[in-house]
């Protein structure tokens, strides 16, 4: 099959085109593209500022149970009393028919809980997007049954971070999320097995650039400590080790070397591990 | 003064960043202290746990506001400084964290009142004009400037949000909490009319006084249909006696004559008797009760909002009220027996320019709002789920940013006001200069309104003569004089007034204990 087409003749007969809305045959009514923009001209007046111009509502998202395609009953002054009251009324009756099962309402509950988690942490929107989706893949595989929304919520924020390679500790999570540490990780266990998560060990130099931020060390040292994260990872330092615990380590080594002030309890703090794991980490790393 | 003299003294005038000075100084004055008050006129957030039977109440109470300066936050979750070019550059938005002191509390009914959790937490990011006070380039020297990538010759005064720079036009309003008197028509009669916008935190609302073809006064305000007779609103604030309502009115015999007029067509005599008519105005159908609890209800809240204060009883304002109205009434009269002209409008002293700052503020309180619903809703939902209530656990920071980013990203400002926010013109150095020192008149540009096209006398010395553009605009966008010095908005109220007294202004005689109230405002 050819890949240009000639604009001007029909595929089948050769016959004349004609475009529209639709580009189709003149002679033997063959439709050739179906194009639904209407690329004519606006004949809407928007001179006096009270029209709106928008055609389209928001582009339809994942991260919403009905996907964005909601209907709302609006509010209008020039109505009459009791107009207005049977609108409320039907506006109350559309909000309950809304969400029509139990799965839809622990579902809009669960991605506000993302969408919270989500804001809180500075993370972008396509996490957001993906982690809503993750929640609903563990809903249709009946993996919440028994086990606590919340932790569900924070799981998949959890699990999309490590995946989309900006992790985040099950530490951190846990501070903002409504569940507890151990709802998290039970969560995390379940979609891990049940879902295979495509997730490998966390390179440590994921958490560098946050604790170096958290931690006020300068550039120049952070630059260093990702460059003992490669040294570890060559030398097979990072196998077995907790990847917080090492990225803080590095970030401690290259602050030693460049002499700013910087004590053990403070790194190991902001990874949430203990200065006896920064200091055995520590020894390997500078032993050559 | 010859023209090497005039130059040298516009030259020393703007040599001080001059230009965009009334944006920065509203904007600053808003972060300073606007803020703050936004939070504390909102003061708590309630929720509805606690209305069911055996359980605490429990609502939140909002403390200290604080912004620092902007900075980016990266997918990695580090944090760095922002500079407005890195923001231009990467198409982000030049904006702050903004952190609130919240405090949960529970009990009150059976239990004692017992602190949940109270912590300091970001509730948000809040669009930062560059070269303010919270710019991250205030103070840097010429060098300084240019070693990050920014102009020196740059005037600042605009946003920057997502990559794009805007700017927020100042608009020009018709004043509020003034007496505004003048003529209408009602089926071909001509009437007078006495207007007011009072306005208080936001609110704002329009209370009109008019004189009718029968020389009967009526006043209307929002929440009641139609109009109501003016001898029956003042008798409701607790003006009784014939005989004060015509003297609080006038002394003038003409207007005295009129007033009886009124007074021999009311038909309400006491307090109580008007109220209760005000309430089958304002809840026709309902009950006795829940009438008389409408119709004082509606008094504090719609009526003359302006007269309120800090820290007084709505009872005390409500004479006041009587005395305004009283005050609208006399210029109806006065109006109507040609012993003074009507208002006009277009006339400066009647107009007040609403910069950046007052925009900001407006913003900041409804994004305040929608974030205290949000509040309110995750409580609830929290608490309905047996979860612990912690501060951090229940604030979304997006709702706050998205309130305060979209308008200033589209123009599409609360109140359905649209192209508040342009994008700067970069045409030429001199169009960003006049475009920051631009202002626009509210009126629609497709009507012919050509009195407020005119060039107004009382414009000389503040508004450019020359400077406007052709077209449906003409005369209503118009541009600052070279020298124009904008004043600012009083911050305290009750210093002024203090102030006010001790210069030998008096207040309203036989109310004591009831605070003075200025000339106008």
């Amino acid at each position: 099959m050819s890949q240009v087409q000639s604009k001007a003749a029909c595929p089948e007969c050769s016959g004349r085109l004609e475009a529209g809305e639709e580009t189709f045959c003149s002679d033997c009514g063959l439709v050739v593209a179906e194009d639904y923009l209407d690329r004519g001209p606006e004949w809407r007046s928007f001179s006096d500022d009270s029209e709106n111009r928008e055609r389209t509502g928001a582009p339809l998202t994942r991260a919403r149970h009905d996907r964005g395609l909601s209907t709302e009953i609006g509010r209008s002054r020039d109505l009459s009393s009791k107009k207005r009251r049977r609108l409320a009324r039907m506006r109350r009756q559309h909000n309950r028919a809304r969400i029509s099962s139990k799965a839809d309402r622990n579902r809009v509950y669960a991605f506000t809980e993302i969408r919270r988690l989500v804001s809180s942490l500075g993370l972008p929107q396509s996490i957001r997007d993906q982690a809503c989706v993750l929640f609903e893949s563990a809903q249709s595989a009946d993996l919440l049954r028994g086990r606590s929304l919340e932790g569900f919520a924070a799981a998949s924020v959890y699990a999309v971070c490590r995946t989309a390679a900006v992790s985040r500790t099950v530490g951190e999570i846990a501070d903002v999320a409504r569940a507890s540490e151990a709802e998290l990780k039970a969560a995390y266990d379940a979609l891990n097995r049940e879902l295979g998560l495509p997730t490998g060990p966390i390179d440590p130099a994921e958490y560098i650039g946050r604790f170096a931020s958290q931690l006020d060390v300068p550039k120049t040292v952070e630059a260093r400590a990702r460059e003992f994260v490669t040294e570890g990872r060559e030398r097979g330092l990072i196998n077995g080790r907790n990847p917080s615990g090492f990225a803080t380590t590095c970030l401690y080594a290259a602050a030693i070397e460049a002499d700013h002030d910087l004590t053990q309890r403070e790194a190991a703090d902001v990874a949430g591990v203990t200065p006896v794991t920064l200091r055995t980490a520590y020894y390997d790393l500078i032993e050559e | 003064m010859n023209r090497a003299d005039r130059r040298e003294v516009s030259r020393q005038y703007f040599s001080k960043e001059r230009l965009a000075e009334h944006h920065f100084r509203s904007f600053n004055a808003f972060l300073d202290y606007g803020m703050q008050e936004v939070v504390t006129e909102k003061e708590t957030i309630d929720t509805d746990i606690g209305d069911k039977e055996g359980q605490e109440p429990v609502w939140v109470e909002l403390g200290d506001v604080r912004v620092v300066t902007p900075r980016v936050r990266e997918a990695d979750g580090s944090e760095e400084l922002l500079y407005p070019q890195e923001a231009r550059l990467r198409n982000i938005t030049y904006s702050a964290p903004v952190f609130m002191e919240m405090t949960i509390v529970r009990g009150g009914e059976e239990e004692e009142e017992h602190v949940v959790d109270t912590a300091e937490t970001k509730i948000g990011r809040m669009p930062v004009m560059v070269g303010s006070r919270k710019c991250n380039i205030a103070g840097f020297s010429d060098e300084e400037l240019v070693e990050i990538g920014e102009d020196p010759a740059d005037p600042g005064g605009y946003f920057i949000v997502n990559g794009s720079e805007r700017v927020l036009m100042t608009s020009e309003d018709l004043a509020p909490n003034k007496i505004l008197a003048e003529y209408d028509s009602r089926y071909g009669d001509e009437i007078q009319v006495a207007k007011t916008f009072s306005q208080r935190r936001g609110y704002r609302a329009l209370v009109l006084c008019e004189r009718n073809r029968e020389g009967l006064l009526e006043v209307s305000f929002p929440s009641v249909s139609g109009s109501i007779n003016f001898v029956t609103i003042v008798r409701a604030l607790g003006l009784e006696s014939d005989e004060e309502i015509v003297h609080r009115v006038s002394d003038d015999p003409e207007v005295v004559k009129f007033m009886l007029e009124n007074l021999e067509a009311a038909d309400v005599q006491s307090e109580a008797e008007a109220i209760q008519t005000l309430g089958e105005r304002v809840a026709s159908g309902q009950g006795r009760q829940y009438q008389l609890k409408r119709a004082n209800y509606v008094i504090d809240r719609y009526l003359l909002p302006h007269l309120h204060e800090e820290g007084i009883d709505d009872e005390d304002v409500r004479i006041n009220k009587a005395y305004y109205l009283c005050r609208m009434a006399e210029a109806c009269f006065e109006l109507a027996l040609n012993r003074r002209q009507p208002d006009d409008k277009d006339h400066y002293a009647n107009k007040r320019l609403k910069v950046s700052g007052d925009l900001m503020r407006d913003l900041f309180r409804t994004a305040l709002n929608k974030l205290a619903r949000d509040v309110k809703y995750q409580l609830e939902r929290a608490n309905m789920r047996n979860r612990r209530l912690s501060v951090n656990t229940v604030v979304r920071s997006d709702v706050l940013t998205e309130r305060l980013e979209h308008p200033i990203a589209t123009g599409n400002w609360v109140g359905g006001r649209s192209g508040v926010s342009q994008l700067v013109d970069r045409t030429d150095f001199m169009g960003v200069l006049s475009h920051l020192r631009r202002l626009r008149s509210p009126l629609s540009r497709s009507q012919p309104h050509f009195e407020a096209r005119d060039l107004h006398a009382t414009q000389w010395g503040r508004i450019c003569p020359s400077e406007t553009p052709e077209g449906p605009n003409c005369g209503l966008v118009k541009n600052f004089a070279q020298a124009m010095e904008l004043s600012q908005n009083v911050g305290d109220e009750q210093e002024l007034k203090r102030e006010l007294s001790s210069m030998g202004v008096e207040g309203i005689a036989d109310i004591e204990g009831v605070a003075h109230r200025t000339a106008d405002d």
